[in-house]
């Protein structure tokens, strides 16, 4: 001990002496830094990407906070420090590093470190929230329009851009040609190109009026704008058109994405629903609040139920769903905060998902926040009814049919079920009377012998199948058919009487079907809309016998050696020609020799509601007299009464419709999925699941300062509204960022490129608006006048500056992937006007090795129906990309794609030349000219004027026409399909 | 009215849609407008002189075992048939944890390093000297979906860029007559996640892969269309004449110029592409190097081969897939490792060794850059009776070539196999590396998406000098 001490007395002197310095910053750079460096990192720091106990050391904050148990150490007092006593090695379980120790000179320094104060000066970051005081968040200036001096009326717009002021690159000048307009105007609101005699007719209008005073002529123009403007926003290309800027924004596909893309049927309602909702101009809050919670705002309009597909537009990992559900759950909700704060805030809240944002004022308790308003819902089909009357009918039934089900007696005993009992009543007076057919042909697929008895049965006999197919037919049945019967009868050649042939007497009916043969028809098969039977062995009911499983079947067991019977009623009832034969067929497939010994069949005409097999508690109530029935057989009909009739109601009901959303009750794939109560979201440190910090509660954004930043003092139990409540804070008037947002995406859809160059993001990372006095001018507007989008494009597309010769460089480009597609379609007078509905696959679908298909792209056959529908309609295949609509940067759809770039590469151009597409829509193309003019000169003229929107000159008309000449019509609209005049828009 | 202004304006304007940051490569300014002519030589990323100029990534779809390939675990001898796992199944596992299970096959050392190799590589084992070892991958998944996006572009989710689109977008193509970024997946169907692997994500279309699947798309018009095969020169000829009269009415508009030249690129390429896929003018000495003599190794050797005569003809990145999708035929082995692991191994062990010695005799190893790597390991328990499942605790990478320090080592997975030890390596420090061997900065490599400088190392990433030459 004494040695020890005295040792280490003297190294201190020897590291004092040698260092011969103050412990100071440098004293930590040159003696410290390097032993943590060296043996502590490895485990404690985020080059590693190991925080072992919570704890890193290679900043100063780490230490401060220190790990799980706490400070690692404490200036000042070696002593009293952690770390000290780590590597100390005095208690084993925290002895560190846990494999060498440390060198008694290392451990010295740490100490002398310590003592002298422990300076560090690796001042990681402090984590201090940035200043709300930021252009995007200030409340929206409503701001004086400029005044052009000289000029009498100035355009909005254009007395803005006018200002010396403006940094935008924008500014009203000269106006571009009419052709150069109309084809500005039209592929911004519609995404096509104006047909000829549309030109011809806004040329006739531009024309009209010379220019007296550039006063006068700019009014003018004005006037032809407002009027072209209005024509384009009425038509329904229009919401086609901005739908898909919509989908690009908020990564919305018909596929999963990930390991398992499977197609998603239902993705195709919501992509209806906002094309129209554009259509409709519907305003922008009410957009933004049926998407997020239309069940809550409109819950009496159950036909606008696919807003909900915007919770359900990103990707989706089917096989993380299954086996790694805590990491996929945290994931997936991450996706859709991000997803709904970019769209409709531009703010990128996902960025304090780990720790507070490091360049805009977003704690990290504000994402959490956010986290707890999606955290009960789940990604799936939502069931709807589009006709408000039948959502209300289906809601009834629904109600009636579990309160059955549930023996719900204060349901079963209202006014409205004695209706319906005294109804169902009524056609019970007498049983249905059944006529027994005598079978003229039956056969056995199995090979058992089967005999005809004098009952009207089939008994089967010799060698039993291991599985049975026995088919009956019938002549001269009844003429009307309500329902069939089948009887499975004991005999004594039957083991244990049978009925079934089976060891123990038991028969397996897999499948039950009705067929009707007219002279040399083919078979019709009779669709069988329920089954009954007055016995069913435990799991294997009579249901089985009509889900069109072979692997489920009836079955009797234990209640063998006696006869019982099933009845199948009939969809509808069926009227048989006296000619026809009537074909029955009984599979029983199940295997192992359980075949039915003895079968007979019977048919009724009867009230279907006579011939159905009542359940034993429903029969001994009918059997007494009304007025001596007691509660409990009271209760027994009623049940029957009204599960019966809202079986019958609800399978009258046109089948329910269903769209890909996100939602608290949802099906995937068949299989329904719930989240009962949502889910409790904890603040994790460092985003790491392992680390959950306090429960957060549903919120938005702190630095929206006009707004409560949490919705409500204690949790809100049910998950809409906690939906509802963040809709409401998006689309208030107060939230700038909602108004700045939207005007700045419409700007940017326009002119190529936002006011604020970075429509995602508004914040600090952001790209500043060139001029913030415009946009919040724009936004106050827009907010002020209904939210309407329509008017927004109004105002923009009449501007002078809309329409100036300046070719202000990021203004115009490429056409699209959707732009040159559907306007190929219209030059070739292939495009098909058809709106909605399913997606149209611009692909052959095949088996794939698992539950992802093969998508071939090239086998794709461009005469199919429906190949030319316009593109928003193509089914987009979030990981198997079309080839050719990926080289003209159509996005990949598993991210955000708030914008656009437009690349050019050899590929592009290999794509434009030889794709399929170009190639049998210029073969198109040309037929269209040779019908449309005889001489090949004037196949030339109008081919141009299709795709040109002009007449060609002498020299192109001599070069296209001696083309043409040569290699056909095809050629040429190849030729002129990858010209750039038609590529892009000026 | 001067062209001269305006044309600095667009330049800037493209500066600024970057992001502000550093210069923009010239294949971006092509990229986000046509700015310059494609094919040109990049510029403007490489921070330091590169070790290798081109990379062959093989990736093995399915999650490699390492206990059965390259990492032997006596331990595992020792405890085998004990139930020593976790009684809770582990987040991402596909089912309950077994018994520890050995590893059927026997390790022998290799080499002067001593690598231990199974008896599952006895052709690579020759060549491990050229090799360097990453022994204790880790990742933060055990998921074939998320896991190959972390693999493939650092990243559990959907819509990022991947290493190749990364590095297509950072230093362009070494040829102008064949695309940057080629990917040869296994004919037998794509891996996990399709197309998601190969993503330029929110890198411009340019920079998207090139997928080969016996044809590259569109390069030719299909045989129906017999006006486009007869009308091919003259109608590119018109074209072309058609686009420069259109681009002289703006000189200054040089979107124009860039479809101009990308055409002619795109004439070059069909000139040049069938010529690179063509593999019958190879000896019969070479192709059996690959085993294209032999059924189980025909078609990865194929592959291999394809890869090294487009790396040679200047594609800088070809990513080459060992199985597809799915439970059959690929690296992901749950239901036996003793009978579906040996014919994986074996179909790509004599082609990946041919490989390596074929770059090192042409003296393309020195420049070159191979990778060989997969999404996860596999757990040291069992599944099932003999079957292994996911594991994203540690796994194996190993590189070769231009730069890389033959016969070295990184990193210690613990005495199972479970988890890494010491020297834990992330995909981030993978990828890191290997920018650096190319000749960049991995922190400096970013593109602006929804306000983030992206990067394909997030905010992590370390060179590996442990590794390197």
């Amino acid at each position: 001990m004494l040695i020890n001490t005295w040792l280490r007395f003297s190294i201190l002197l020897l590291a004092l002496r040698g260092s011969a310095a103050p412990i100071d910053d440098a004293f930590f750079r040159d003696r410290i830094e390097p032993i943590l460096q060296q043996r502590c990192f490895e485990c404690h720091s985020h080059t590693a990407g190991k925080m072992k106990g919570s704890l890193t050391l290679d900043s100063r904050s780490g230490w401060v906070n220190g790990g799980k148990s706490g400070a690692a150490l404490v200036p000042g007092q070696p002593e009293a420090s952690r770390l000290i006593q780590a590597i100390r090695r005095g208690d084993p379980d925290t002895a560190m590093p846990p494999k060498n120790p440390l060198s008694a000179g290392e451990i010295q320094l740490l100490e002398d470190w310590i003592l002298g104060g422990a300076p560090d000066p690796r001042i990681a970051v402090v984590s201090k929230l940035s200043s709300t005081d930021w252009w995007s968040l200030r409340p929206l200036r409503t701001g004086v329009v400029p005044k052009t001096a000289g000029q009498a009326h100035t355009h909005p717009i254009d007395g803005f851009l006018s200002v010396p002021a403006n940094q935008s690159g924008l500014r009203p000048g000269r106006s571009a040609t009419a052709r150069t307009v109309l084809r500005r105007l039209y592929f911004d609101l519609h995404g096509l190109a104006p047909l000829p005699e549309e030109l011809r007719a806004f040329q006739g209008e531009w024309d009209a009026t010379p220019a007296d005073s550039s006063d006068a002529r700019e009014q003018h123009e004005q006037r032809v704008m407002e009027r072209w403007a209005d024509r384009l926003l009425a038509h329904p290309r229009y919401g086609e058109r901005w739908a898909r800027h919509w989908f690009d924004t908020i990564h919305f596909a018909d596929t999963h994405g990930f390991e398992h893309d499977r197609i998603r049927q239902n993705a195709w309602r919501y992509r209806d629903y906002v094309i129209a909702a554009f259509n409709a101009d519907i305003p922008w809050d009410r957009f933004v609040r049926e998407q997020l919670a239309v069940d809550v705002f409109y819950p009496d309009q159950p036909q606008r139920t696919p807003a909900l597909g915007f919770l359900g537009a990103g990707p989706y990992d089917q096989s993380a769903a299954g086996t790694a559900p805590m990491a996929f759950e945290v994931t997936d909700r991450d996706d859709l905060i991000v997803q709904t704060m970019a769209a409709f805030t531009s703010t990128t809240a996902g960025c304090a998902r780990c720790h507070d944002h490091k360049f805009d004022p977003i704690p990290q308790r504000d994402y959490y926040a956010l986290a707890a308003v999606f955290a009960g819902v789940g990604k799936g089909d939502i069931a709807f009814d589009s006709d408000p009357a039948v959502g209300r009918a289906r809601a009834r039934w629904q109600l009636l049919a579990v309160a059955a089900e549930k023996t719900n007696r204060v349901v079963l005993e209202s006014a409205e079920a004695a209706e319906i009992t005294a109804a169902w009543m009524a056609t019970q007076i007498e049983p249905a009377v059944w006529k027994i057919l005598s079978p003229t042909e039956f056969t056995s697929a199995g090979g058992a012998t089967l005999t005809a008895r004098d009952d009207g049965s089939v008994l089967s006999g010799g060698k039993r199948p291991e599985k049975e197919t026995l088919t009956l037919f019938f002549k001269d049945t009844a003429t009307q058919l309500t329902a069939i019967r089948l009887e499975v009868m004991t005999d004594d050649s039957l083991p244990h009487r049978g009925p079934g042939r089976y060891d123990n007497g038991n028969l397996h009916l897999s499948e039950f079907e009705l067929w009707l043969t007219e002279g040399k028809l083919d078979p019709r098969r009779i669709a069988l809309r329920r089954a009954f039977s007055d016995f069913d062995q435990e799991g294997w009911t009579i249901s089985h016998s009509l889900d069109g499983s072979e692997g489920t079947a009836w079955g009797i067991h234990p209640r063998v050696g006696e006869a019982h019977r099933a009845v199948f009623v009939l969809t509808e009832t069926l009227t048989v020609p006296a000619t026809a034969r009537l074909k029955v067929v009984v599979k029983q497939l199940h295997g192992r020799g359980h075949v039915i010994g003895r079968a007979r069949i019977a048919v009724t005409p009867d009230d279907a509601e006579r011939a159905v097999i009542l359940p034993d508690a429903v029969v001994a109530a009918l059997s007494i007299p009304e007025a001596q029935r007691n509660e409990s057989q009271r209760l027994a009909l009623a049940t029957h009464a009204v599960r019966t009739r809202a079986r019958v109601e609800l399978s009258r009901l046109p089948p329910i419709q269903q769209v890909y959303a996100a939602g608290r009750d949802v099906s995937r794939h068949g299989e329904r999925a719930s989240v009962p109560t949502p889910r409790e979201i904890r603040v994790l440190r460092r985003g790491e699941l392992s680390l959950p910090g306090e429960i957060a509660q549903p919120g938005a954004l702190e630095c929206v300062t006009a707004l409560p930043p949490r919705f409500a003092g204690e949790a809100m139990p049910e998950e809409s509204q906690r939906r509802a409540a963040l809709a409401d804070w998006i689309a208030s008037p107060d939230n700038p960022l909602t108004w700045r947002s939207i005007a700045n995406r419409v700007w940017h859809y326009h002119f190529g490129r936002g006011l604020a160059d970075s429509p995602n993001d508004l914040g600090r990372m952001g790209n500043p608006p060139a001029y913030p006095e415009l946009l919040d001018w724009l936004a106050a507007d827009f907010r002020d006048h209904g939210g309407s989008l329509k008017r927004l494009h109004r105002m923009i597309v009449t501007s002078a500056t809309f329409r100036t010769a300046e070719a202000t460089p990021p203004r115009r480009n490429r056409l699209d992937a959707e732009s040159f597609r559907d306007t190929v379609l219209n030059c070739a007078g292939r495009l098909d006007s058809t709106m909605g509905g399913p997606a149209v696959m611009h692909f052959t679908l095949g088996p794939g090795i698992q539950v992802t298909p093969t998508v071939d792209y090239s086998a794709h056959d461009w005469d199919n129906p429906g190949a030319g529908r316009r593109s928003i309609y193509r089914m987009v295949y979030r990981n198997i990309e079309d080839p050719f609509m990926a080289a003209l940067d159509f996005p990949d759809a598993a991210q955000l794609a708030p914008t656009r770039p437009f690349s050019t590469s050899p590929l592009q151009a290999l794509a434009l030349w030889n794709d399929d597409f170009v190639l049998r829509l210029s073969e198109r193309f040309g037929d269209r000219l040779a019908s449309m003019a005889a001489d090949s000169a004037d196949r030339v003229r109008a081919a141009v004027r299709l795709v040109w929107l002009r007449d060609p000159t002498e020299e192109e008309l001599h070069d296209l026409t001696s083309y043409s000449a040569q290699h056909g019509l095809a050629a040429l609209g190849r030729v002129l399909f990858n010209s750039d005049e038609f590529l892009f828009v000026d | 009215m001067n062209a001269m202004p305006f044309a600095l304006g667009r330049r800037s304007f493209l500066r600024q849609l970057g992001g502000g940051f550093g210069a923009v490569a010239l294949t971006d300014l092509l990229a986000r407008g046509g700015e310059l002519a494609p094919g040109s030589a990049p510029a403007g990323r490489r921070v330091h002189r590169p070790k290798a100029r081109r990379v062959i990534q093989l990736f093995m779809n399915g999650g490699v075992s390492p206990m059965d390939t390259f990492d032997p675990k006596p331990e595992l001898s020792r405890l085998h048939g004990q139930k020593l796992g976790p009684k809770e199944k582990p987040e991402g596992q596909t089912g309950d944890c077994g018994a520890l299970m050995k590893s059927p096959f026997e390790f022998r050392q290799y080499g002067q390093c001593g690598r231990w190799v199974s008896s599952l590589f006895p052709h690579v084992a020759q060549r491990v000297d050229d090799l360097a070892f990453l022994m204790a991958m880790t990742t933060k998944t055990s998921v074939h979906g998320p896991g190959s996006y972390m693999m493939n572009t650092g990243f559990l989710l959907p819509g990022f860029p991947c290493l190749g689109a990364w590095v297509s977008y950072a230093l362009g193509n070494l040829a102008d007559n064949l695309p940057t970024f080629v990917v040869l997946p296994d004919p037998r169907g794509l891996p996990y996640n399709q197309r998601g692997n190969f993503s330029a994500g929110f890198l411009p279309a340019v920079h998207q892969a090139t997928v080969y699947e016996g044809a590259i798309h569109d390069l030719f018009p299909k045989e129906r269309f017999g006006f486009a095969r007869t009308s091919e020169t003259d109608g590119l000829a018109l074209l072309q004449k058609l686009n420069r009269s259109h681009a002289a009415q703006d000189p200054t508009d040089s979107r124009l110029e860039a479809r101009v030249t990308a055409s002619e690129l795109a004439a070059k390429m069909q000139l040049s592409a069938p010529e690179a896929f063509d593999l019958s003018r190879e000896s019969a000495t070479l192709r059996a190097l690959y085993g294209l003599d032999q059924k189980h190794t025909e078609d990865f050797g194929r592959r291999c081969l394809l890869a090294r005569r487009l790396a040679e003809r200047g594609v800088r990145f070809v990513q080459v897939w060992s199985g597809p999708q799915g439970a059959v035929n690929n690296w992901d082995n749950h239901g036996s490792i003793p009978k579906e692991l040996p014919p994986m191994a074996a179909s790509v062990d004599q082609p990946i060794a041919g490989l390596l010695l074929d770059l090192k005799q042409r003296g393309m190893l020195d420049d070159t850059l191979v990778i060989w790597t997969t999404e996860f390991g596999r757990t040291p328990f069992a599944q099932g009776g003999d079957g292994r499942d996911h594991n994203g605790g540690t796994f194996v990478t190993w590189l070769a070539g231009g730069g890389v320090q033959g016969g070295s080592t990184h990193g210690h997975s613990d005495a199972w196999g479970w988890k890494t030890a010491s020297g834990t390596t992330w995909c981030y420090d993978l990828h890191a590396t290997i920018l650096h061997l190319l000749g960049l900065d991995h922190t400096q490599l970013t593109w602006r998406h929804n306000g983030l400088d992206r990067r394909l190392t997030d905010v992590h990433g370390r060179v590996l000098h442990e590794i390197l030459a």
